[in-house]
């Protein structure tokens, strides 16, 4: 008997070191439908779509396709099962031409072993047409926008001709126009052979124009499905981030001074427009929106990481120009960046070495470390912040996400910073060493420390921050304070 | 600080050894070879082990802060031939002895920087900048030349030679500059902020320039100590023989890598010691010496070095992973 459902998630969940990804999610996708799956940075959408792909093995419940039950073990088995992904970060070959990146799968041999390239091009030429752009199948694929090699991408899962495609954020970076046709080709593919789409995305407008259901996640959890047609925005967004929060229980007395930092007008092409913004003694300025909303390249640009194309930055009032980090640390500014692994800690170094990488010359003498120094200073941040080592002496790769950030933390701490930047400090940490960092920006904040913290969490947010700027697209779309401040907000301001 | 009974300090001191495997290879080929071939033993063999790795090692000394910094050098040997060649001119012009051991010096700092500076900030990759400069460079040396040795100099030039003598004939000075200079390295790789600094480069780029480390400063510099380290052993070698052919360090480099990767320094940067390079020299010294007393065919000799250099890599990229 034909099953209505293409696919069916019985009790999935996904756990990692410290976080439950996803929590009993069982739901179904009817075969040929559109179906949305909607949720905030970290509800489980990322985990769900890599369990379909088989990038990810689930720890618990299973798999149902065409009404039988199935392993999705490793990506190949998702290719057995007709399962493509358009994921979000795209990976090309730049020097190879549109149509060698579009069969660079299973690319098609000739009767004598070698690649049938006349049959790629063709192929490929089909596709494009379908697609309405306009370039030639040999053409090279670093020539191309990215809206192009998105769109691309998109041909080339689609030209495994799957039953079901899974698309990441489809349109992030297509324009209005490559949307329109991106939406019109689905339909038509959807009604001539039945292709069950999972279409991904912030963007609910979009939802709400092509897709048939909606199925909301939110902290891991399956919250619900929804028939398109029968509700609306708002109320997806209230689904997406209902929680209730205690905005006041972290909060503590403190006097929040004058403007330490100020921002005006800063600009980098293409990915800061127009960012003005001041910070104060003592305060905790949340930096909030989706991801690409360019949150991460502001905290860079006044970090002196990346270059600022236009506009100002005043500290104390003073109008500076920070070209590189080094100056950017001797005007007091720390930042802990958002990638705990790629761009914090270093793997090989021990725990103590890894906490005075940046207060060195405080513990040295004309270019010699002092041992007893470094000892006297590494102790002591290890007690105040309560970082559990066997030893100083341990491999900081051999720490739990929470006490290797902490020993990041202490890091700049010890350099007695005036502005910290706090790039997701919380990023894949568990529950317990959350609330501790939490309750630790707090009480920096008291001691006067002002900080800028970007977060994709709005609980984070809305509990520890004084104030919120919201981003999109490179700009700043809404200023809350606290006490205005709620999840719906945010959100609306960061998808408006 | 609770005590420590010294059974438990020295258990303790030789887990936290990080060069004990190291070590470990190079006492059991001592055992071997002591049992094997009585002459192993005799302190005139032990002493001219000790001189010929004198010039392998002390170049490792530069390819050590290199790798762990996350770069390499494949020129080292061609510098070693270029330094004592220009030395060798300078004193055959019969210049004062001090100039050509600035000359030579010169030579390798002006290499170094060159790779350095090439490498970092028009960010073409090591491999390609040093395997170029290996042959740029061994032409300067064959043109300078003419492609034929030099080895009559004027009587000015005889304290130059000093440093290939020995003390009271048996004690080679060049061993003396080896153990001085390991000294030096190993004092600033683990005790200084500029040693601090390379294996923070090494062991992670991004993080290092994050916390406002130049980390393209601290790989040329790196890159200039290990010109200026080859140029070292270039010198050695002129005085010692009294003579230099155009050829001189042809291959080199793959010892020098070898000592340093054998010592325990890991390959892609961030870990590594100065003992440990100091044990790997000795090692590659050990069973050159080792195979010429049991007297294995010299061809056969090069084939068995490579042989140590793959398992001791294999070895080492294993361990890591057994750790993460």
């Amino acid at each position: 008997m034909e099953n209505e459902n293409f696919i069916e998630f019985h009790n999935i969940s996904k756990i990692f070191p410290g976080v439950k990804a996803l929590d009993n999610i069982s739901f179904n996708i009817k075969r040929g439908e559109i179906h949305a799956l909607v949720g905030e940075n970290g509800a489980g959408k990322s985990t769900l779509i890599n369990i379909c792909s088989g990038v990810l093995t689930p720890n618990d419940g299973f798999i149902v396709i065409n009404g039988n039950k199935v392993k999705i073990s490793n990506p190949k088995a998702a290719e057995d099962f007709k399962i493509a992904t358009a994921f979000q970060e795209v990976p090309i070959c730049p020097y190879m031409s549109i149509a060698q990146n579009i069969f660079l799968g299973p690319a098609p041999v000739s009767k004598f072993g070698l690649l049938n390239e006349k049959f790629m091009n063709k192929k490929t030429a089909e596709l494009l047409n379908m697609f309405d752009i306009r370039r030639h199948p040999k053409d090279r694929m670093g020539k191309l926008s990215i809206s192009e090699q998105s769109m691309i991408q998109i041909l080339r899962v689609l030209n495994t001709e799957p039953y079901f495609i899974i698309l990441d954020e489809p349109t992030s970076s297509l324009s209005y126009e490559q949307k329109d046709i991106l939406f019109t080709v689905l339909n038509k593919i959807r009604s001539e052979r039945e292709l069950t789409v999972l279409y991904v995305s912030h963007r609910l407008e979009e939802i709400f124009e092509i897709t048939n259901r909606i199925t909301v996640l939110k902290d891991g959890k399956f919250i619900t499905t929804l028939n398109t047609n029968e509700t609306e925005i708002d109320s997806i967004i209230n689904l997406m981030v209902g929680r209730n929060i205690d905005k006041n229980s972290m909060r503590k007395k403190k006097s929040i001074g004058s403007v330490i930092l100020e921002a005006k007008d800063i600009s980098r092409l293409g990915v800061l427009e127009n960012i003005s913004f001041k910070l104060r003694k003592g305060e905790i300025l949340g930096i909030a929106g989706l991801q690409g909303a360019g949150r991460t390249e502001l905290g860079r640009a006044v970090f002196g990481a990346d270059k600022i194309d236009n506009g100002n930055i005043y500290i104390d009032g003073k109008k500076v120009k920070i070209k590189n980090i080094s100056q950017a640390i001797k005007y007091g500014i720390a930042m802990i960046s958002e990638n705990r692994r790629d761009e914090g800690i270093i793997p090989q170094l021990s725990v103590k070495a890894n906490l005075i990488l940046v207060a060195y010359t405080r513990v040295s003498y004309i270019g010699f470390l002092i041992n007893k120094k470094i000892n006297a200073l590494v102790n002591d941040f290890i007690s105040k912040l309560n970082i559990k080592v066997s030893s100083s002496m341990q491999k900081i790769s051999n720490l739990s996400g929470g006490n290797q950030q902490k020993v990041i933390i202490s890091r700049w701490l010890a350099k007695n910073p005036r502005i910290l930047i706090c790039d997701e400090p919380t990023k894949g940490i568990d529950v317990g060493a959350k609330s501790e960092i939490h309750s630790m920006i707090v009480d920096l904040a008291i001691k006067g420390i002002s900080v800028l913290l970007i977060s994709s969490e709005l609980p984070e947010i809305l509990s520890i921050c004084d104030r919120v700027i919201v981003m999109k697209k490179g700009r700043i779309t809404g200023e809350l304070t606290f006490e205005e401040a709620t999840e719906e907000k945010i959100m609306r301001y960061a998808t408006a | 600080m609770e005590e420590l009974s010294l059974k438990k300090k020295v258990t303790k001191g030789w887990s936290q050894f990080s060069e004990r495997g190291v070590f470990i290879v190079l006492i059991l080929l001592v055992v071997i070879l002591s049992i094997l071939t009585p002459n192993f033993r005799r302190i005139g063999n032990i002493i001219n082990i000790a001189r010929q790795i004198s010039e392998i090692s002390i170049s490792a000394i530069g390819m050590t802060y290199l790798i762990i910094a996350a770069e390499f050098d494949l020129a080292v040997g061609s510098v070693y031939g270029l330094a004592a060649i220009v030395a060798a001119i300078v004193l055959r012009q019969g210049f004062p002895v001090i100039l050509a051991f600035l000359a030579a010096l010169a030579v390798g700092v002006v290499v170094g920087l060159i790779n350095g500076t090439v490498t970092t900030k028009l960010k073409v990759p090591a491999f390609i900048v040093t395997l170029s400069m290996l042959t740029i460079v061994r032409g300067f040396v064959y043109g300078l030349s003419g492609g034929y040795s030099i080895s009559i100099f004027p009587e000015s030039a005889n304290s130059f030679f000093l440093l290939g003598n020995s003390i009271g004939g048996v004690f080679p000075i060049q061993i003396i500059i080896m153990i001085v200079l390991f000294i030096i390295a190993g004092v600033i790789l683990s005790k200084t902020t500029f040693g601090f600094k390379i294996y923070a480069t090494g062991g992670n780029k991004n993080a290092a320039q994050l916390t406002g480390i130049n980390t393209d400063r601290v790989k040329i510099y790196a890159f200039i100590i290990s010109g200026l380290t080859a140029a070292i052993a270039g010198i050695i070698s002129l005085s010692y023989l009294q003579s230099v052919h155009p050829s001189a360090g042809i291959g080199r480099e793959m010892d020098v890598i070898a000592a340093v990767i054998l010592g325990g320094t890991y390959l892609y940067g961030g870990r590594g010691t100065i003992l440990g390079t100091f044990l790997g020299a000795a090692i590659i010294g050990i069973i050159r010496n080792g195979m010429v007393l049991l007297s294995v065919p010299a061809y056969s000799q090069e084939s068995f070095i490579g042989f140590i250099i793959l398992i001791a890599v294999i070895v080492d990229i294993w361990l890591k992973r057994e750790k993460d």
